[in-house]
C-alpha cells in the first residue's frame, strides 16, 4: 500500500500548482431566460481553481486575467463559456439544459450512463436519505425506500447485520445477498451474523456484524441499487442477486475548497410487544416457592396472586410475591448513538479530493454493550495531463464490537430470560445475587444455562475489532475524444479478531481438576483478502444519426481468508482470560482461496438519443468448479425507447416516456471453495492408546457430501418497463415486470442421517420469481408556500420451485429448522415453505386428546405457507413549507407466515395468556374427543399440558401472518442557510429532528413484532424460537454545517 | 442468438487461451491444511471416541430415556428433560443415538472397514474395525429396530442417500457372520497398528473381544431364536472369550476428550438428575459395597446450590434414592415419608468417584458383563461352564473394575469377597437364577445406557415395578424401542415406510424382533 499512498500525496500537491497571470477586474449579472436574476451561478476561470459566484441579486464580481475564459455552470442550465476579451462587464443570460432531466446512473463497472439510456430497471437514494435518517447500519435505514428491494434488520444489536433480498430470493437455500460494489469494484460483504457465512468454532452465538458496517454513511455521494441480472451482466457471479452500487464522495460539490460538518444523534428506545399474564407468579405445579433457594426462576406456573403474599427466592430471601411488569425497560437500557464526520473537499478543473474522519459511537440498549466505529475516507480525482487521469477512494475503518448481545440461544443470552423470566421475579434479587461468595456464578434456575442476565453482561465478554482498508486507484489514458484505456486496481483486506470467553466459575460446565478454575477462552484471527485487477478499454463515436460505444475488459479476482484460533479450557490464575494462562489448549487454523477470472464485453448503440440498444458478454472462470464446468459465458440483451422524444407530435403532457426490455443470463459458483472433494482432518489434540503413548485420531471433516462435478448455477431473467414523467415532470411513473429462473441451483440438501452425512451438495433445481415493481411520485400541491411530494414504491414478487433433485420423484426438500419446525422447498410451491406438526383432530375435526394423560396428540405435519413476503413497499410524503419540510415513511411486507416460537417459550414457562385456563381448577380438560372418539374427561396437570406443545413439536398455535406496517421514519428538516448573514464563514446550517421504528400501524402476531429475528439465513427465514433483542425507536437530531 | 453464442465464445476462449484463464485452478482449489486420506486406524480411533458422544448431547437420550426406563438414574423435571421419567415421546432425545451414531461413528468406521478391506498388510485393521462397527449397529438395532445397515454410511462412498432399512432380523445375523469372520482372521503374525486406542495393536485382546461381543449379541436371541443363540454362544466360547478386566473394551477419556455424561451430571443437569429408589434400594438391601462408591447424597440440601462437598455423604445407609413416578411438584408428597427435606437433598451418582469427574473411562464390553451371560448361558446348558462360578466371577470383577475410576471408588477386597459368600446363585429354579444374573448384569451395565435397556427388555431383569407415573402416553408396561427421528419421515420417506409396515408403528410401544 506505500506506493499508492505516495502517488496520492504526490497528485494532492499538483493540485495546488497554477499557472497566475496579469489580472483585470470583471463584473456582470446572470439571468435565466425570463430575465429572472440566478443567484448562485458559479463563475470560473479555465485553467484555474478561481472563480465566484453570483449574489442574490445575480451579481458577480472577479479578478481575471484579460484573455481568460470563463465558464458560468449552474444547476439545471447549460454552461457557458465565454472569452473576457479585455472586457470589464460581462451579463450573462443562461439557457435551460435539456439534457439537465437526464438522471445520470452509475452502472456497473463504475461506467456512467444517462438513465434513459438503460434498457433495465435500477433505484436510486441520494445522499441525504442515507445520511439524515440513518441507522449504525447503512442499509437498514434504507427499508422501504426502493421498489423491489427487500431490507431485513436484525434484532441483534448496533454492530449487528442487515439482510437484502433483491427481486426475491433467487435460490433455495443460503445467502442470496447482493453484490456490494464501491466506487466501481466489489467489496466483502461477508456475513458474521448467525446462520451466516462463518460460524464460530464454540458456542457463542452473537450478531459479528457484515461488511457494510465498514461504511459511514456521511461519506456516501449516491447509492444505486441494480436489481435485474441485466443490470448485473457485467459483473458476473456474485451478481446474480443484484448490485448494490455506492459511490463515495471523490471530490467537493462546489468550487474551491469546502469543510463540511455533520453531526447525528439518536437514542434508541426497547419495544415492548409482550402481553403476558400477570395472574399466577413464579413458581411449578401450582405451588409457590417458599422454601429457600428455589430454582423456578424462568417458570410462571406458580399461585394466583394475593395482596400480602409472599415468596422466597434463589437468594433465599423473602420477597413480596406480586406482579413485576416492564420486563424489557427494567433491564435494557435507552440506547444512543452519536456520529460526527468532518469532511475537507477541494474541487478544481484538473481535479479535487475529498477527505472524511468520522467517528460513531453507539451504545446498545444491552448493559456493557457498544460499537464503535472510525473511518477515514479519502477520495480523489485528477488531471494529470490532458490525456491522462487518475481516480480513486481509500476507505479505513477501525471497528470495535464490545459485547455483542449473545441471541437466539441458552446461555448468556439475555433476551432468553428476561422475555421468559417469572413474572414475579424482582430485577433486584438477580443484579443483586450474580456472585456467590467465592466468586462462582449463582444460578438461579435449574436449567444451569440459562445465566441471569445481570452475569451474562458483566462476567460473559466478547470483543470483535475490525481493522480494515479498502480501495481501488484507476488510471485512464484518453487516446482521442472517442478511446479511453483504464486500469485499474483494487483491495479489500481486513484483520479481524475476535475473542470471548466463558466466565470463570460458569455453573453449566464442569468443575476444572484440582488447582485449576473452569471456564474457557477463545481468540481468533482472521485475515481476509480479496483483490480485483482490471482493465477497461472504451470507444464512443458517433455516425451521423447513430451513436456506437463499445467496452471491453477483463478482470482477476482473487480471495483468500487465513483463519488463526486457540480455544483454552480451565485456568490457573482465576480472571486472567489468555492463551497462556489456559491448562487445555485447542489451536485451529484454516486457509480458504478462490479465484475468478473474467473477460466481458458491452457495446450501446443509439439512434438520435431515443432508440437504445446494448448488448453485453461476459466469461467467467471459477477455480471452485470441476475443470470441465469452470468456464461460463453469459449475455444480455436491452433496449430501451424514449417514444416522448421520437415522435415530435406528442401531447404537451407528457414530458417524457420510456419503453424498456432486457434480457440476461448470469451464472454463479455459489460453493465454498474445496467443495469437489472429500477431505479428513487429523484432530488437534492425542488420545491415549493402553500403553499411555498419545496416538492420532482423525477422520472425515465433511457433513455434507461433496460434489466433483459442480456446474455453475444459472439465473435467466427477462424484464420489461415503461417509464412516464407527466405534466412538466409532476408526476413520474416506473413500473418493471420480471421473470426470473435459476437453474442448476447448487444446495446442500438434507439427507438421510443413515448415510452418515447431513448433507450432500447437488447442483439440481430450478425455481422461478416474478414480479412487479413500481413506484409513482407526485407532488399533489405545489405552491410557493407550500409543497407536497408523495412518492410510493410497491412490489409483488411470487415464485415457485420448479424442479428438485435428480429425478422427477424428487418433490421436496428440507434446508432448515429443527424438532418441530422446518423449512422446505416444495416443487409447485413458492420458495421457503414452513412446516409445523398439527394437533391431532377426528374426522369431525375435533382433536383428541391421550385418554391415560390428557395431554393432546400429536397429528400430521401441516404446511403452512411461505415465509417470503410477497408484497413489500413504501409510502414517503415529503412536505415543505417555508423552509420546512417534514418527511415521513410508511412501509409495508405483506402476505407471508411465520412461526412465532418465542411463544411457545412463552406458553411453556407459563407467561402466555393462553396457559390461564385450567389455573382456578388445578388440571386442564382438553376440549375434544379422546382415542376412542369418547368426550375427553381425562384431567392433565397444568403445567406438563402447556409443556406437552414444546416437547412434540407442536407449533400449530404459533403460526401467525407475518405482515406489518410500520410508520418508520420521520424527518422534519430546517434549512438555516438563508437566515446566515452573507460574510459569514458558516455557508450552510441545516437541522434535522428524526425517528425511525416510529410505531407499528398493524401487525398480526402476540407479544412480539414480526421483525424480531435474528438469524440471517435464508434457510431460516420464518422459524423463530428463543426470543430475540426486543427492537428499538430511535428519535434524534441531525445536524449539518457547511464552511 | 445460439450463433452468436458460439462465436463470441470462441473469441472469449481464444483470448483466454493466449493468457490461460484457468491457470493453477485446480492447485488453488485444492485444501492445503486437510488431508485427503487419512490413516484407517486413526478413524477407528475416532469412531470409537465418538461411541461415547464427543457431542456432548448424545447423552441425553441415556439421561432421558434408558437410565430411567431401567430405574437407575431419573428426573422429577420434565418439558425438555422428559421422556422415561414420564413415559412420554421426548423429540430431541429420542433420536439422539440415531443422529450421533451415524453422522459420527457409522462415517468413519464404514469408512476404514471399506479402505482395508483386500488391502495387504491391513487385515488386522480392516478386521478390528469390522468388530467396531458391529458393535455400533447393535446399539443402532437395539435402539430402533429395523435400521439402514448394508446401505448405511455410504453417502459419499456410492452416494446412496436414501439407504435401505434392513429387518433386524437379517441385521443381527450379518453382526454375528461378521464377527465370528473377523475375530477369527485376526492374526498376531500379520502387522498391527499400535496407534490403536482400545487395546494397542494387541490381536488377542481383540480377538477376545471379537468374541465376547459375538456373545452379547447370540445372548440376545434368547427370546426370539434360542438355536441360533446357542450355536453362536458356542462358536464364542470356542473363539475365546475375555479373561480378566484387562480384556475390557472401554474409552479412557481425557480432559482433551471427556466423558459427557459426567460433564452433565457434574455441571450442566447437576441439580437435575437422582438415583432412582429402586436401584438404590436393591444395594442397600443386599449390603451391596458398590452402593458407598456410586452414591453420594447432600444431606439437607434445599437447593441446587446447596449441594456442596460440606453436606456430601457416600454412607450407604444414608442414601435415599428417588422415587419413580413423580414430577417436580408431587415429588414434595414423599418427602417426610423418605425423610427429606426437598428433592436436591436425594441421592445422586457421585462424579467424584465413579464418574471420577471428567476423565471416568466409558465401559463399552466388559469382562463382568461377559462372565454373567456366560453364567447365563451355562445355566440353559449351552455352555460347560458352572453358573455358580461364572456368576460370581461376574460380580467379583465388576466390583474390582470400580477401581479404576480412581482410589475412591475401589471396593476392598474384603467387602468384594463378604458380598459374594452372601449372594451366592440361587438355582433352586432356573428362573431364581436367571433374575439373579441379569439382576447382576443390570448393576455391572450401570452407565451403559444402551446396553441396559437391552438387557433388560431381553431377559425382563430386574423386576422393576412399571413407573406409576399418571400421564404416561404408553400402552405397554415400559417403553419398547426409540421411534425413528422425524427427519427420516421426510428425507428417506419410502424406506421408513416400509420398516414401519414391517415392524410396526412408529412408538415407543413397538417392540424389536428380539423382543417379540
Amino acid at each position: 500500500m506505500k506506493r499508492p499512498l505516495q502517488l496520492i500525496f504526490l497528485l494532492l500537491l499538483l493540485c495546488h500548482t497554477y499557472v497566475f497571470a496579469q489580472n483585470a477586474r470583471v463584473t456582470g449579472k446572470v439571468t435565466g431566460q425570463d430575465n429572472e436574476a440566478l443567484p448562485g451561478v458559479s463563475i470560473q476561470i479555465s485553467g484555474t481553481t478561481e472563480g465566484a459566484v453570483t449574489d442574490v441579486e445575480g451579481n458577480y464580481t472577479l479578478n481575471a486575467p484579460a484573455n481568460a475564459t470563463l465558464i458560468f455552470s449552474y444547476i439545471g442550465f447549460a454552461n457557458q463559456t465565454v472569452n473576457v476579451n479585455n472586457r470589464s462587464v460581462i451579463n450573462i443570460k443562461m439557457a435551460p439544459d435539456a439534457k439537465a432531466l437526464d438522471e445520470v446512473v452509475v452502472t456497473a463497472l463504475g461506467i456512467k450512463r444517462e438513465a434513459k439510456t438503460l434498457g433495465y430497471a435500477t433505484a436510486t437514494i441520494n445522499a441525504e436519505q442515507i445520511a439524515v435518517n440513518r441507522t449504525p447500519n447503512v442499509m437498514s435505514g434504507l427499508q422501504g425506500k426502493m421498489a423491489g428491494v427487500n431490507i431485513s434488520t436484525m434484532a441483534t444489536g448496533p454492530g449487528g447485520s442487515s439482510k437484502i433480498r433483491i427481486r426475491g430470493q433467487s435460490s433455495f437455500a443460503g445467502q442470496n445477498s447482493p453484490l456490494i460494489v464501491i466506487n466501481g469494484v466489489p467489496v466483502d460483504n461477508s456475513n458474521y451474523a448467525l446462520g451466516g457465512n462463518y460460524g464460530n468454532r464454540v458456542a457463542n452465538n452473537s450478531d459479528g456484524g457484515d461488511g457494510l458496517q465498514s461504511i459511514n454513511p456521511d461519506d456516501i455521494e449516491s447509492m444505486t441499487v441494480l436489481k435485474g441480472a441485466t443490470a448485473a451482466a457485467l459483473y458476473g457471479s456474485r451478481a446474480k442477486d443484484g448490485v448494490v452500487m455506492i459511490t463515495t464522495k471523490s471530490r467537493g460539490e462546489g468550487k474551491g475548497l469546502g469543510v463540511e460538518y455533520n453531526v447525528n444523534l439518536t437514542t434508541e428506545t426497547p419495544l415492548d410487544f409482550t402481553d403476558f399474564q400477570y395472574e399466577y407468579g413464579q413458581g411449578e405445579g401450582g405451588v409457590r416457592p417458599t422454601a429457600p433457594n428455589p430454582l423456578s426462576g424462568v417458570w410462571s406456573f406458580g399461585e394466583k396472586f394475593q395482596p400480602g403474599m409472599t415468596q422466597v427466592l434463589f437468594d433465599g430471601e423473602v420477597w413480596p410475591y406480586e406482579p413485576v411488569r416492564n420486563r424489557i425497560r427494567k433491564f435494557y437500557n435507552i440506547g444512543t448513538n452519536l456520529t460526527n464526520t468532518v469532511r475537507v473537499s477541494n474541487n478544481g478543473e484538473n481535479g479535487g479530493f475529498s477527505l472524511s474522519l468520522a467517528n460513531l459511537d453507539s451504545k446498545s440498549i444491552v448493559p456493557n454493550s457498544k460499537f464503535n466505529r472510525k473511518t477515514i475516507n479519502v477520495g480523489f480525482s485528477q488531471n494529470i495531463s490532458k490525456r491522462l487521469s487518475t481516480q480513486g477512494n481509500i476507505n479505513y475503518s477501525n471497528e470495535y464490537n464490545k459485547n455483542p448481545p449473545q441471541i437466539n440461544g441458552q446461555e448468556f443470552s439475555t433476551p432468553t430470560v428476561v422475555m421468559t423470566l417469572a413474572n414475579s421475579m424482582p430485577f433486584e434479587a438477580l443484579e443483586q445475587n450474580q456472585l456467590l461468595p467465592n466468586g462462582y456464578e449463582f444460578p438461579f434456575a435449574r436449567f444451569l444455562v440459562r445465566n441471569n442476565p445481570y452475569y451474562a453482561v458483566n462476567q460473559h465478554f466478547e470483543n470483535i475489532k475490525r481493522d480494515r482498508i479498502f480501495g481501488n486507484i484507476a488510471l485512464k489514458y484518453q487516446f482521442t475524444d472517442w478511446l479511453y484505456l483504464q486500469g485499474r486496481i483494487a483491495q479489500d483486506y481486513y484483520t479481524r479478531d475476535q475473542d470471548y470467553n466463558v466466565p470463570n466459575g460458569y455453573a453449566a460446565i464442569a468443575p476444572a481438576p484440582v488447582g485449576f478454575i473452569n471456564g474457557s477462552y477463545t481468540q481468533d484471527v482472521r485475515r481476509f483478502r480479496e483483490r480485483n485487477y482490471d482493465f477497461l478499454l472504451g470507444a464512443n463515436r458517433t455516425f451521423g444519426d447513430f451513436g456506437v460505444d463499445v467496452t471491453l475488459g477483463g478482470n482477476t479476482r482473487y480471495v483468500r481468508m487465513d483463519y488463526n484460533s486457540v480455544t483454552v479450557q480451565d485456568f490457573i490464575q482465576p480472571g486472567l482470560y489468555t492463551v497462556m494462562n489456559g491448562r487445555v489448549k485447542n489451536p485451529y487454523y484454516s486457509l480458504s482461496e478462490r479465484k475468478v477470472n473474467s473477460l466481458y464485453g458491452a457495446a450501446t448503440f443509439s439512434f438520435r438519443e431515443y432508440l437504445y440498444l446494448n448488448v453485453t458478454a461476459r466469461n467467467d472462470w471459477f477455480s471452485t468448479l470441476a475443470p470441465e464446468n469452470r468456464s461460463i459465458l453469459y449475455p444480455s440483451v436491452t433496449g430501451s425507447f424514449v417514444f416522448s422524444q421520437a415522435f415530435a407530435s406528442m401531447p404537451a403532457w407528457l414530458s417524457f416516456g420510456k419503453l424498456r426490455a432486457a434480457y440476461a443470463e448470469v451464472g454463479d459458483d455459489n460453493v465454498s471453495p474445496y467443495s469437489n472433494a472429500l477431505y479428513y482432518s487429523v484432530n488437534n489434540n492425542l488420545f491415549p492408546n493402553p500403553s499411555g503413548d498419545v496416538v492420532p485420531v482423525g477422520g472425515i471433516n465433511a457433513s455434507t457430501i461433496p460434489n466433483s462435478n459442480l456446474r455453475p448455477l444459472r439465473v435467466a431473467e427477462a424484464e420489461v418497463g415503461l417509464e412516464l414523467k407527466l405534466f412538466n415532470n409532476a408526476i413520474g411513473f416506473d413500473i418493471a415486470y420480471y421473470r426470473k429462473i435459476t437453474n442448476d441451483q447448487i444446495l446442500a440438501a438434507q439427507v438421510s442421517d443413515a448415510s452418515s452425512y447431513t448433507n450432500r451438495l447437488i447442483n439440481v433445481g430450478k425455481s422461478m420469481n416474478k414480479g412487479i415493481e413500481m413506484l409513482i411520485s407526485a407532488a399533489p400541491v405545489n405552491t410557493e408556500a407550500f409543497r407536497w411530494d408523495v412518492s410510493f414504491n410497491a412490489s409483488y414478487n411470487t415464485s415457485k420451485v420448479l424442479t428438485l433433485g435428480l429425478t422427477e420423484a424428487d418433490t421436496m426438500i428440507v434446508v432448515g429448522g429443527s424438532g418441530g419446525t422446518t423449512l422446505r422447498q416444495v416443487v409447485g410451491k413458492p420458495i421457503g415453505q414452513l412446516y409445523t406438526f398439527s394437533y391431532l383432530r377426528d374426522e369431525e375435526g375435533r382433536q383428541v386428546f391421550s385418554k391415560t394423560s390428557g395431554t393432546p396428540l400429536r397429528g400430521d405435519l401441516i404446511n403452512i405457507g411461505s415465509a417470503l413476503p410477497r408484497y413489500f413497499g413504501g409510502i414517503t410524503n415529503t412536505f415543505s413549507f417555508k423552509g420546512i419540510s417534514l418527511s415521513t415513511l410508511i412501509d409495508f411486507k405483506l402476505g407471508h407466515k411465520m412461526i412465532g416460537g418465542s411463544n411457545m417459550n412463552y406458553l411453556r414457562h407459563g407467561l402466555h395468556k393462553n396457559t390461564l385456563v385450567g389455573r382456578a381448577e388445578g388440571y386442564v380438560i382438553g376440549q375434544g374427543v379422546n382415542s376412542d372418539g369418547e368426550v375427553n374427561t381425562t384431567r392433565s396437570p397444568v403445567q406438563p399440558f402447556y409443556e406437552w406443545p414444546n416437547a412434540n413439536g407442536v407449533y400449530e398455535d404459533f403460526v401467525y401472518n407475518a405482515g406489518f406496517w410500520k410508520l418508520r421514519q420521520l424527518t422534519l428538516s430546517y434549512d438555516f442557510t438563508k437566515h446566515l448573514p452573507q460574510n459569514l464563514f458558516i455557508k450552510g446550517l441545516r437541522f434535522s429532528a428524526i425517528a425511525n421504528n416510529v410505531a407499528v400501524l398493524k401487525k398480526w402476531t402476540e407479544n412480539m413484532d414480526p421483525e424480531q429475528v435474528n438469524n440471517a439465513s435464508d434457510n431460516q427465514t420464518g422459524l423463530d424460537f428463543w426470543p430475540s433483542l426486543p427492537l428499538t425507536r430511535s428519535m434524534g437530531f441531525n445536524l449539518n454545517v457547511k464552511f | 442468438m445460439r450463433h452468436i453464442k458460439i462465436y463470441i465464445s470462441c473469441l472469449l476462449t481464444t483470448i483466454c487461451l493466449l493468457s490461460s484463464c484457468d491457470k493453477g485452478f485446480d492447485e488453488l482449489n485444492t485444501n492445503k491444511v486437510d488431508p485427503t486420506t487419512l490413516t484407517p486406524s486413526f478413524q477407528m480411533n475416532n469412531a470409537i471416541i465418538n461411541t461415547s458422544f464427543l457431542d456432548g448431547f448424545g447423552n441425553l437420550i441415556h439421561l432421558s430415556y434408558t437410565f430411567p426406563i431401567v430405574q437407575q438414574i431419573v428426573t422429577p423435571f420434565g418439558s425438555s428433560l422428559s421422556g422415561g421419567n414420564y413415559n412420554v415421546f421426548n423429540v430431541d432425545n429420542a433420536p439422539r443415538i440415531w443422529t450421533t451414531y451415524y453422522r459420527n461413528v457409522v462415517k468413519d468406521i464404514v469408512d476404514a472397514v471399506e479402505k482395508t478391506r483386500d488391502v495387504e498388510g491391513s487385515t488386522n485393521t480392516y478386521n478390528s474395525a469390522r468388530i467396531w462397527k458391529a458393535h455400533t449397529f447393535m446399539i443402532l438395532t437395539d435402539t430402533y429396530g429395523d435400521i439402514p445397515y448394508f446401505e448405511a454410511g455410504k453417502g459419499f462412498l456410492e452416494e446412496n442417500i436414501t439407504p435401505k432399512y434392513d429387518s433386524q432380523e437379517v441385521i443381527y445375523k450379518d453382526i454375528l457372520k461378521e464377527l465370528e469372520e473377523a475375530s477369527a482372521a485376526l492374526d498376531a503374525s500379520k502387522p498391527i497398528e499400535s496407534t490403536d486406542i482400545l487395546y494397542g495393536g494387541n490381536v488377542d485382546k481383540w480377538k477376545r473381544f471379537g468374541y465376547s461381543l459375538m456373545l452379547r449379541a447370540a445372548m440376545r436371541l434368547t427370546k426370539v431364536d434360542p438355536d441360533l443363540a446357542k450355536t453362536y454362544v458356542t462358536k464364542a466360547v470356542a473363539g475365546g472369550l475375555m479373561q480378566s478386566n484387562a480384556d475390557n473394551a472401554a474409552t479412557r477419556h481425557t480432559a482433551l476428550y471427556v466423558n459427557w455424561l459426567a460433564d452433565h451430571l457434574g455441571a450442566r443437569e447437576k441439580a437435575n438428575y437422582y438415583l432412582a429408589a429402586p436401584f438404590v434400594n436393591y444395594l442397600r438391601d443386599n449390603n451391596d459395597p458398590r452402593l458407598k462408591a456410586i452414591a453420594v447424597r447432600y444431606v439437607g440440601a434445599k437447593s441446587g446450590s446447596e449441594q456442596v462437598n460440606a453436606r456430601a455423604t457416600t454412607d450407604p445407609a444414608q442414601q435415599v434414592g428417588m422415587p419413580m413416578g413423580y414430577d417436580n411438584v408431587t415429588i414434595a408428597q414423599t418427602f417426610s415419608s423418605l425423610g427429606v427435606v426437598s428433592l436436591w437433598d436425594f441421592s445422586q451418582v457421585n462424579v467424584n468417584t465413579v464418574l471420577n469427574r471428567t476423565v471416568a473411562p466409558t465401559y463399552h464390553v466388559t469382562y463382568s458383563q461377559t462372565q454373567l451371560l456366560l453364567a447365563e448361558a451355562a445355566l440353559r446348558n449351552w455352555d460347560t461352564g458352572d453358573p455358580a462360578t461364572l456368576f460370581s466371577n461376574g460380580i467379583k470383577a465388576h466390583m474390582e473394575q470400580l477401581a479404576e475410576y480412581g482410589p475412591n471408588a475401589a471396593i476392598s477386597t474384603n467387602d468384594n469377597q463378604t458380598y459374594i459368600q452372601a449372594h451366592p446363585l440361587d438355582m433352586s429354579t432356573q428362573e431364581k437364577a436367571l433374575e439373579q444374573i441379569n439382576t447382576q448384569y443390570w448393576v455391572s451395565s450401570f452407565l451403559n445406557g444402551s446396553e441396559l435397556f437391552a438387557n433388560f427388555r431381553r431377559s425382563g431383569y430386574p423386576a422393576l415395578t412399571p413407573n406409576p407415573y399418571p400421564g404416561k402416553e404408553i400402552t405397554e408396561d415400559f417403553i419398547r424401542r426409540m421411534p425413528y427421528p422425524d427427519a427420516e419421515l421426510v428425507v428417506n420417506q419410502a424406506n421408513v415406510t416400509e420398516a414401519i409396515n414391517r415392524q410396526g408403528p412408529n412408538t415407543l410401544d413397538t417392540r424389536v424382533w428380539w423382543d417379540k
